[in-house]
């Protein structure tokens, strides 16, 4: 596997939300606006790149049997300075966002992503990887959110885009809950469907 | 009040063209077929050889198994062939092939039999040599029923004159023509069975056949006719027991255990035929009928006599799109017209495409009226779905093996699913599953 | 006669005349009366909507087959039409066209297909729709209009406000606002009570649904109030869409429990659940929550209320 190809699997065919359905659970909570998921999608991003370098760095160094606690100790050192940094540089998106920074600890992909490459790969590929991923997981958290937005709230990255369409009425399923889950798996169903077609 | 059982359907019965017709003697034909296997149990084993000549009513074949019974020749002639023959079952059985010579000359063993004179052994004796067998379609050995397993007192004969397939009036006829003949035999059957009181189950709309047997019975008070409300599956066995006795069969137990046997009308008539003449079962009334049929009607038919020259004898006036032997519901459609007609041939249809339009499968709907029509209380779409996809343990759970295949849910399901083949296939995964291990 | 050819197939050999097409026009025949007298008591505007409902549920239908490769003649099995039908009876009488179109998709869509289509949707698909239609447009949803389309309150609004409620006479013959497809007890009655007769649905659903909803409300206090036993029932089971629920969806044959004393527990955990919100609840109705909380039960209640079979009795060995 050339270095492009890792770098891109995270996009399409290893999605993480799409294909992997890791990490849904920050997916649905803080897909209602795309500035969120744009945020939520950066701050996974900058977490997972960090984690996959450092843990690829030591991976000779992590006794087998506690690697898993090791791997939390990591993430959790990244994504405390991730947290601090948005509170005191984009303190709105950080209220919002709230506990679910926090949560990027616990982020399935993050933990996946070192236990299955980091911890097996180099540095250089290690990097590629997490970037991604990353930029998987970031892109998939804006579609799924900026459909949200649009129809839930006629905006996107807070921007009036319907201006064309001034009887468009909200619909505010779309910024509940349930908006998220029917949104998330018609994507999933639609490229399920499409990769069908294509074999 | 006519009684019932809970569930069940009202098929069209279309039994008006049969059912007010007299019972015609069939010609014999130029051969007969006659397998050696007539009943559910082991094959009997060939008593005569090529080139023989066998005489009327004369033993052609028997078997040591605990549960079987003779054949005989139903006609007088050489044995021209012993060998395996279409079966209406579906299979290929080995059957003695006799060539008629026309002269019936009797077995000079066969003698008329007086039942006064002979005790409950030697009736049992008898019933198993003439060859008697349930003839409602079921098949089963009638001397193997009429013991009870140890522990169990029998205490009611029940003769099931039901007959709730529809087209069918073989046993409507037997009823209305012999009942003397019908209540005999149903005398002897208590005698057998040393039980005191004896029912006969007639569904209400053949009136004609419900008063010839109060004739035939006049003030015995030892026999009782129960009226039966019009509903298949009336005739099946749990159902009629329900209906006349309020009592059920357990889970893979038989009648007997409860203390009660059932027997066919036209069986109970063989018996007393066969006491009366000496002569064994060696013909049995049919319904002829379906749209393709040019003079249907109920036919006394000898044994062996194939569909074909049923058929050849009464018209057929287009080709027929199904050939059923036995009713529309439970009957089993023929590959081919060269079958005979056995002990347990109630009925040859030869049904035309709109009588028997073929419908397409779809997906359940989960609308439960299979549900609400199973005569056994099971959950035939279920087991259906479970069977479809090999899981027998759920299968059996929802009572694959309670089914006896009547066919009520397939009847009503709206999206046309064949719900009894699918449960046959489970039964059949569930047996293997057993006898594997 | 030669015979040449002889089909072969497994018994039984004849076959009713039943079949999911015969039970859906059964249904939307039962339910043209309440149809009928939304238009003459609204006006010709509600026509398009009781229109556009199968239309587009059927068209939505057919599309989606087309792209699942599946044959299309399934769409036009009468239960999208129904479906739509449905939907449409579910909204206000001021209802714009596109809440119909939309909700007509979404139940089609959402609450069918994506499960694979009739006979695999665990909630009843139009009031699935109904259900994401009243979150995303509570105001449009809840435009209650009087004959004319002048706006006014729905009686179980006006019973939550404490206000004066129509009479009796004119809840049954439907003389009030409401949804499109509740207004006339009267003419749902004899709808139901048709297909109940031609055994297409079970009489126990609607019967222990509403016998429940009339008992609590009658014993309950409402909110607010301390005295029990002095509840209106008549009042509850004339108004709302209780009797459009109990009849017509609840009945539902895919998403109701096939078990007969299943469906005895479905119609009492519907009417439990709607009597509680009706009386203490947020909103003033709450049979479409009912039914669809039973809906996600009914698995479970199937796999619990199994029956005894013919040959469970006793001495079974």
């Amino acid at each position: 596997m050339n270095d492009l190809k890792v770098f891109w699997r995270g996009i399409f065919d290893e999605n993480p939300i799409f294909r992997l359905l890791l990490g849904m659970c920050p997916a649905l909570a803080v897909s209602i606006a795309a500035g969120h998921g744009f945020g939520m999608g950066l701050a996974a991003t900058a977490v997972l790149v960090a984690s996959n370098i450092l843990i690829s760095l030591m991976r000779r160094v992590i006794p087998d049997s506690i690697r898993i606690p090791c791997y939390i100790v990591v993430i959790a050192t990244f994504v405390t300075m991730v947290d601090l940094v948005m509170a005191a540089f984009v303190p709105a998106l950080h209220e919002v966002l709230g506990i679910f920074i926090p949560l990027i600890v616990v982020n399935c992909i993050i933990l996946q992503r070192a236990e299955a490459f980091a911890a097996k790969n180099g540095v250089w590929r290690s990097t590629l990887d997490g970037l991604g991923m990353g930029v998987g997981f970031t892109l998939a958290l804006v579609l799924v959110s900026s459909i949200r937005e649009i129809l839930g709230s006629g905006t996107l990255f807070g921007i009036e885009v319907l201006w064309f369409w001034q009887s468009f009425e909200p619909m505010r399923i779309m910024v509940s809950p349930p908006g998220a889950f029917i949104v998330l798996g018609l994507l999933i169903g639609l490229i399920n469907f499409l990769s069908m077609r294509k074999a | 009040m006519a009684r019932t059982f809970v569930g069940g359907v009202h098929p069209p019965y279309r039994k008006g063209k049969t059912c007010f017709l007299p019972i015609e003697r069939l010609s014999a034909p130029k051969t007969v077929v006659i397998p050696l296997l007539q009943h559910i149990g082991g094959i009997n084993a060939p008593l005569v050889a090529v080139g023989e000549r066998v005489f009327f009513g004369q033993k052609i074949g028997d078997s040591d198994a605990p549960i079987a019974c003779p054949v005989h020749a139903s006609v007088s002639g050489r044995v021209i062939a012993l060998e395996k023959r279409a079966h209406p079952n579906g299979r290929e059985v080995l059957s003695v092939v006799i060539e008629n010579d026309y002269a019936d000359e009797v077995h000079p063993s066969v003698e008329p039999k007086n039942m006064d004179d002979m005790s409950p052994a030697d009736l049992l004796q008898w019933i198993r040599e003439a060859g008697i067998v349930g003839m409602g379609g079921g098949g089963f050995p009638t001397h193997a029923k009429l013991t009870p397993p140890a522990g169990v007192t029998l205490d009611a004969v029940l003769l099931n004159g039901a007959e709730c397939e529809p087209y069918l009036t073989t046993d409507h006829r037997v009823m209305v023509e012999w009942a003397e003949d019908v209540v005999l035999g149903l005398r002897c059957l208590m005698k057998v069975t040393g039980v005191k009181q004896g029912y006969i189950g007639v569904e209400v709309n053949k009136q004609d056949a419900v008063a010839e047997l109060r004739r035939a019975v006049a003030s015995a008070r030892d026999i009782q006719i129960v009226p039966l409300a019009v509903k298949y599956p009336q005739g099946a066995e749990q159902q009629l027991i329900q209906a006349c006795l309020n009592r059920r069969v357990p889970k893979g137990r038989r009648p007997v255990h409860i203390g009660v046997v059932v027997n066919n009308v036209h069986t109970a008539q063989s018996i007393a035929h066969s006491l009366r003449t000496g002569l064994p079962c060696v013909e049995r009334v049919v319904t002829v009928d379906g749209a393709s049929v040019e003079r249907p009607g109920n036919v006394l038919v000898r044994i062996g006599t194939s569909f074909a020259d049923v058929l050849t004898e009464r018209g057929l006036t287009s080709e027929p799109y199904k050939l059923l032997s036995g009713g529309p519901m439970m009957g089993i459609a023929m590959h081919t017209p060269a079958v005979p007609v056995c002990k347990c041939t109630s009925g040859i249809l030869a049904l035309s495409r709109a009588e028997s339009p073929a419908t397409e499968a779809m997906t359940c709907v989960r609308c439960a009226w299979c549900i609400d029509v199973c005569p056994m209380l099971i959950y035939p779409t279920l087991i259906a779905q479970y069977g479809e996809r090999g899981r027998t343990e759920e299968a059996e759970k929802y009572g694959a093996l309670e089914c006896h295949e009547c066919g009520a849910c397939t009847y009503v399901c709206p999206s046309h699913i064949p719900l009894v083949q699918w449960i046959r296939l489970a039964k059949s995964d569930i047996y293997a599953r057993r006898n594997r291990g | 006669m030669e015979i040449k050819k002889l089909a072969v197939s497994s018994s039984p050999h004849l076959h009713s005349q039943n079949s999911v097409r015969r039970a859906m026009l059964w249904v939307l025949a039962a339910l043209a009366p309440a149809s009928l007298f939304a238009v003459y008591y609204y006006g010709f505007y509600v026509l398009v909507l009781l229109v556009a409902g199968p239309v587009v549920a059927v068209a939505s239908e057919a599309l989606i087959l087309r792209l699942r490769r599946k044959p299309i003649t399934a769409a036009f099995d009468g239960s999208a039409a129904v479906t739509g039908l449905l939907l449409a009876l579910n909204v206000p009488a001021g209802a714009s066209w596109w809440l119909v179109v939309i909700g007509a998709l979404l139940a089609i869509g959402i609450g069918k297909q994506v499960f694979g289509g009739i006979g695999h949707n665990p909630f009843n698909p139009a009031l699935a729709a109904r259900a994401i239609l009243v979150v995303s447009w509570p105001e449009r949803m809840t435009r209650w209009v009087g004959p004319g389309l002048v706006s006014s309150a729905t009686p179980l609004a006006e019973y939550r406000a404490g206000n004066l409620v129509p009479s009796n006479f004119d809840l049954f013959f439907g003389f009030r606002p409401g949804s499109l497809g509740e207004m006339s007890v009267f003419l749902l009655l004899v709808g139901g009570i048709t297909l109940i007769y031609l055994e297409i649905i079970d009489w126990k659903i609607p019967v222990s649904f509403i016998g429940t909803v009339a008992f609590l409300t009658w014993v309950l206090p409402r909110e607010g109030q301390t005295a029990f036993f002095a509840g209106d029932p008549i009042f509850h089971v004339l108004s709302g869409g209780l009797i459009l629920g109990a009849f017509f969806m609840a009945t539902d044959w895919t998403t109701s429990p096939i078990t007969k004393r299943g469906r005895v527990v479905m119609g009492v955990g519907a009417g439990i659940i709607t009597a509680i919100i009706r009386l203490y609840g947020g909103l003033p109705e709450g049979v479409t929550f009912a039914i669809l909380i039973m809906n996600a039960c009914t698995p479970l209640i199937d796999r619990y209320t199994l029956g005894k079979s013919y040959g469970s009795v006793r001495g079974a060995a």
